[in-house]
């Protein structure tokens, strides 16, 4: 019985979490900090009571909204693959937070429980095949559109999404190679480690040529400004023009999504995942000699935190770059992919190799 | 090569800019969270319900209708700002007045405010001065297209 | 003929003429204020002071007659001076009423100040004050202070209707228009006063205040209230875009015709067009058998043309009656004539008349149609109509116009037309007489249609619509030309005819009295 319970409470803890950060990524941050950056103030009008709270609720209130357009489905489109475009991509996208560690073990009477929901060992490539998949509900949004514009949006869409896979793959092959590992925890148990006794053993810091390859292939995966030239909501007729309601809702959750399981990976491959610098198990040991031995539960609890900080910060960051930049002519997204990021993850698998040998 | 690097610093120093401002304007929020006064604020918008602009003194806002000092309207009916007003929106009927020194004076003056376009030619074509836009009333909006027609009763206000 | 040199243009005028009206004919614009081509020039206003060779002063161009080689200036610096000094002049004593002057945009005086003053007022003394509001006749208003003592209105009354009812009175500065012992300006002429004076001065209570003149439009036609035909223009508002109007026609003026009516009409053509707007008939109406069936241009033609036609087919003809009147043009008499008469040899053809007014001694006749002269012309002639006697002899009856109102009471129509099977009333008006025939065609007014009228003096004058037709109401003689193509007999003769232009085009070939106008 226990058994059962303790994957289903976690499987519903770690959804609830991705779609709560989600909404308030896709919604909130996004559109606070744009009107920071603007000197704006951003939404703040939704209010429960009277109660404004800074916009808080505004997701909810947009949310609400979503649910309750109209839900249109043109009368030319292929309504089956039309309905099931939209929870392909999120389908696929969702399933990938199973593969990310939020911390070490808990332990709960004799029972060790891993703050992971599906542990095997190759977490990564699972990944990065169910974020791979997601290209087809892009694809088939535009298809079963059945409107030209929407499948060329598609088309754009998938072309980008494949190129970018290759250097986003590639630029992981060197972190493989340093932590052996296809796991992510191990991978993040190993990022416990220290370089030169003080360094944390960060992917970032054996990995910098890579964390910017991936970094640049992972804000493509995003479809998000600057390579949103799948959809552009602005200016370009994009793959999912032919949807509103709940169905157009899915898709911008998805995006939502792509971001924050960005964070996530970006933060347990480069950034120690879920690590806290110097601490154990048992409570900070400082490289410059001394400890300090706290309880492990807060042990637990500082390693969840850094774990949702640093996820939070890559979200941050990402919503930064989205308002900072113009997005790409096509031939500049290609030529980037193909051009620069490849041959650049490609230098930096022979780098580590070399490096490795020595 | 160095061209692309250049591009490169130039990305970089974009996304400081913004982060330069997302910092900025959040330290000055967050200082007035706390309560504390600060020249500069960190948005430069207007609360607009219940913050409001000051109107320019020459601001065209709704249209009211002169009157003399008993009480009479000062619209003397020539018609002027019907002939001119380009979204032919006022309508203007005239009644005899006993004074034979004002003879003329509007029974009816109706201005549709749907079809307004607020250029101030009717202001200006007054001879009489007897309709001004400076109100200061901008906030007309109705539920009912009906309402939004103004009568002489409503103007005179 | 003579030659004098305006302006250094050669222009040849008659013996007797003045300065001003041989400029005029020349299309040379002297301005002027009390000139008025109908009366003796009396040269109080100054206004038309020209420049002429061998004259030490300024000349006036109204009063001075041609002489052989007279050379004349009329844009000479001396004289535009002159014109600005006497137009400063005369405005000194003008009030600025302009913003509630019936005349503004029309006013001769605003006219020239725009053309020859722009001058700033030196004038820093108060205005004189006047009475404003002086009735000196029944619709008649007189605004004191905005006279400029031309004298047109008494020249008007002494030389044109030699009532007099107007004079001036005192002197100098107090000189004023005033009646004699305030007895009001009464004669069948008096509106023209208001066209007569170049200024606001007066003004007629009808078109009081009613609207600006620059909102209306002009039409030239004319006057269908009695035999005369004077020449008028029809001025109505053309509409606001959004805002509905209260009437289409706001007055009627007089139009120059030195053959029919100088430039004068009469009060009744001035004032009672009234008619054009008020209860017309938009619709096609019909009570058929009681019941109420819509019915549109043509199936009401239709109907028409089958009632008829059963008749002709079954040699009943002699069982339909024709009414007609004499509102109608020449061309849609001539339809009739053609069509009834010609084609389908009817012989029961009536016309009934508005009953007949007074007369005067000048313009209004005692017809009070436009066509009669025209109608008799065409070969109509006005037997007597025993209305009550078509009862048993007629099935099929059409009428042209409401005036059988004159000629027997409702009753009495009403008994007739219930032994009547088919009853056909062609009719512009909501009359009492609507509701009793089985099938009304709304018509539409001289006005609003094209054709002409051959007026008591046998002249012949086309006009044009000036207003669009009311509702779904149409011309007769579109009707008429519409039916007889349904009745389909001698469909040839009738299909080369497309307007009332063509209708005239074959009453020439055909009647020799139409031949002389041409
Ligand atoms: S403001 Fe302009 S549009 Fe509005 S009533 Fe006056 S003239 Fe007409
Ligand atoms: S009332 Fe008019 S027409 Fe008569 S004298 Fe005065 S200005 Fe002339
Ligand atoms: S027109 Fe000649 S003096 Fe008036």
């Amino acid at each position: 019985m226990i058994e059962f319970l303790i994957p289903l409470i976690k499987v519903i803890l770690a959804l609830v979490w991705l779609l709560l950060l989600t909404l308030y990524v896709a919604d909130w941050v996004e559109r606070k900090e744009s009107a920071i950056i603007h000197d704006r103030i951003g939404a703040n009008r939704a209010s429960i009571f009277g109660l404004r709270m800074i916009g808080l609720f505004q997701p909810f209130a947009d949310a609400i909204k979503m649910i309750f357009k109209e839900d249109f489905t043109p009368s030319f489109s292929r309504k089956f693959l039309h309905s099931l475009a939209p929870f392909l991509s999120f389908f696929f996208v969702a399933v990938t937070i199973a593969a990310i560690p939020f911390g070490d073990t808990i332990r709960i009477g004799s029972r060790i429980i891993k703050l992971q929901v599906l542990d095997i060992n190759v977490t990564l490539l699972f990944v990065l095949a169910m974020m791979s998949l997601g290209i087809y509900g892009v694809i088939l949004a535009g298809w079963a559109s059945n409107n030209r514009f929407s499948l060329l949006g598609g088309i754009r869409g998938a072309a980008q999404l494949i190129s970018y896979e290759v250097a986003f793959g590639l630029s992981l092959v060197g972190l493989i190679m340093i932590y052996p590992s296809l796991k992510l925890s191990s991978i993040v148990h190993s990022q416990g480690e220290l370089l030169f006794g003080f360094i944390p053993k960060w992917g970032i810091f054996l990995q910098p040529l890579g964390f910017i390859v991936f970094l640049f292939a992972a804000l493509a995966e995003t479809k998000r400004v600057p390579f949103d030239l799948p959809e552009g909501e602005s200016e370009i007729i994009g793959f999912y023009t032919e949807y509103s309601g709940l169905k157009w809702g899915l898709f911008m959750m998805t995006d939502g999504m792509e971001i924050v399981i960005v964070s996530t990976l970006m933060t347990t491959l480069f950034f120690g995942g879920w690590q806290v610098p110097w601490l154990q198990a048992d409570g900070f040991h400082w490289p410059w000699g001394g400890e300090w031995f706290l309880a492990s539960w807060i042990v637990v609890i500082l390693q969840v935190l850094a774990f949702n900080l640093k996820v939070f910060f890559f979200c941050w960051f990402q919503v930064l770059l989205r308002w900072t930049y113009p997005r790409f002519r096509y031939d500049q997204l290609m030529d980037l992919g193909w051009k620069l990021l490849i041959p650049l993850s490609l230098v930096n698998i022979v780098g580590t190799g070399i490096i490795m040998s020595l | 090569m160095i061209r692309a690097l250049g591009y490169f610093i130039e990305i970089i120093r974009g996304s400081l800019i913004t982060a330069r401002h997302f910092m900025a304007n959040m330290f000055f929020h967050i200082l007035k969270v706390l309560g504390i006064k600060t020249k500069r604020k960190g948005a430069v918008t207007i609360q607009y319900p219940e913050e409001k602009k000051e109107l320019a003194s020459r601001h065209r806002s709704l249209h009211r209708i002169m009157t003399r000092e008993d009480g009479q309207p000062r619209c003397v009916v020539c018609m002027l700002c019907v002939t001119v007003c380009p979204s032919e929106c006022i309508y203007v009927e005239a009644a005899e007045d006993p004074d034979p020194e004002i003879q003329k004076r509007p029974s009816q003056f109706v201005i549709d405010l749907n079809r307004c376009c607020f250029c101030g030619f009717c202001v200006e074509a007054c001879p009489e001065d007897a309709i001004r836009m400076d109100t200061g009333k901008v906030e007309i909006a109705q539920y009912d297209r009906q309402d939004l027609i103004y009568d002489l009763d409503k103007l005179k206000e | 003929m003579i030659k004098i040199i305006i302006d250094d243009k050669t222009v040849e005028a008659k013996e007797g003429t003045t300065v001003l009206s041989a400029a005029k004919l020349a299309g040379i614009q002297i301005p002027h204020l009390c000139y008025h081509a109908a009366f003796i020039p009396e040269g109080s206003c100054r206004m038309c002071l020209v420049e002429i060779e061998g004259f030490p002063k300024l000349e006036l161009a109204c009063s001075t007659q041609v002489k052989e080689d007279l050379r004349v200036w009329t844009q000479s610096k001396k004289v535009t001076e002159a014109r600005k000094g006497v137009l400063e002049f005369i405005l000194a004593e003008h009030p600025l009423d302009c913003p509630i002057c019936d005349k503004a945009g029309e006013c001769k005086l605003q006219d020239y100040y725009e053309e020859y003053g722009l001058f700033e007022s030196q004038f820093k003394e108060l205005k004189e004050k006047r009475e404003k509001k002086v009735s000196i006749g029944e619709r008649l208003i007189l605004d004191r202070e905005r006279c400029i003592l031309c004298t047109r209105c008494v020249r008007f009354l002494r030389e044109v209707t030699k009532t007099q009812e107007l004079g001036v009175f005192n002197r100098g500065v107090r000189s004023e228009i005033s009646t004699y012992d305030g007895e009001l300006v009464d004669n069948n002429y008096s509106g023209n006063l208001t066209e007569v004076c170049p200024v606001g001065a007066i003004t007629d209570t009808d078109f009081r205040f009613q609207i600006r003149s620059w909102f209306l439009q002009k039409g030239d036609s004319i006057c269908p209230l009695c035999s005369r035909g004077c020449n008028i223009s029809i001025e109505y508002h053309p509409g606001f875009a959004r805002i509905p109007r209260k009437k289409r026609v706001y007055r009627i003026t007089s139009r120059e015709n030195l053959a029919v009516n100088d430039f004068w009409i009469c009060d009744l053509g001035r004032y009672a067009y009234s008619y054009l707007d008020e209860n017309r008939l938009s619709n096609f109406l019909s009570s058929l058998n009681g019941k109420n069936k819509r019915f549109d241009q043509e199936s009401a033609l239709q109907f028409a043309a089958q009632k008829i036609k059963k008749l002709y087919d079954k040699k009943k003809i002699s069982r339909m009656t024709l009414i007609l009147n004499s509102w109608l043009t020449n061309e849609e008499l001539f339809l009739v004539r053609k069509i009834f008469r010609d084609d389908l040899r009817m012989q029961r053809i009536f016309m009934v008349d508005p009953s007949q007014g007074e007369k005067d001694k000048m313009l209004l006749t005692s017809e009070r149609s436009p066509n009669r002269k025209g109608a008799e012309e065409i070969g109509f002639d006005f037997q007597s109509l025993d209305f009550k006697g078509l009862a048993g002899k007629t099935d099929v009856l059409v009428m042209f116009g409401e005036y059988l109102l004159d000629l027997a009471s409702l009753e009495e129509i009403k008994a007739v037309l219930e032994g009547i099977e088919t009853s056909i009333l062609f009719s512009s008006k909501e009359s009492a007489l609507v509701s009793l025939f089985g099938l009304v065609f709304p018509t539409a007014l001289a006005a609003e249609k094209s054709g002409s009228f051959t007026n008591c003096e046998g002249k012949i004058q086309s006009f044009e619509p000036v207003l669009e037709s009311w509702g779904e109401s149409r011309p007769e003689w579109q009707f008429l030309l519409e039916l007889s193509r349904e009745l389909d007999i001698n469909s040839n003769y009738y299909n080369q005819i497309e307007s009332t232009t063509a209708v005239l085009e074959k009453m020439r070939e055909e009647i020799s009295f139409f031949q002389k106008e041409k």
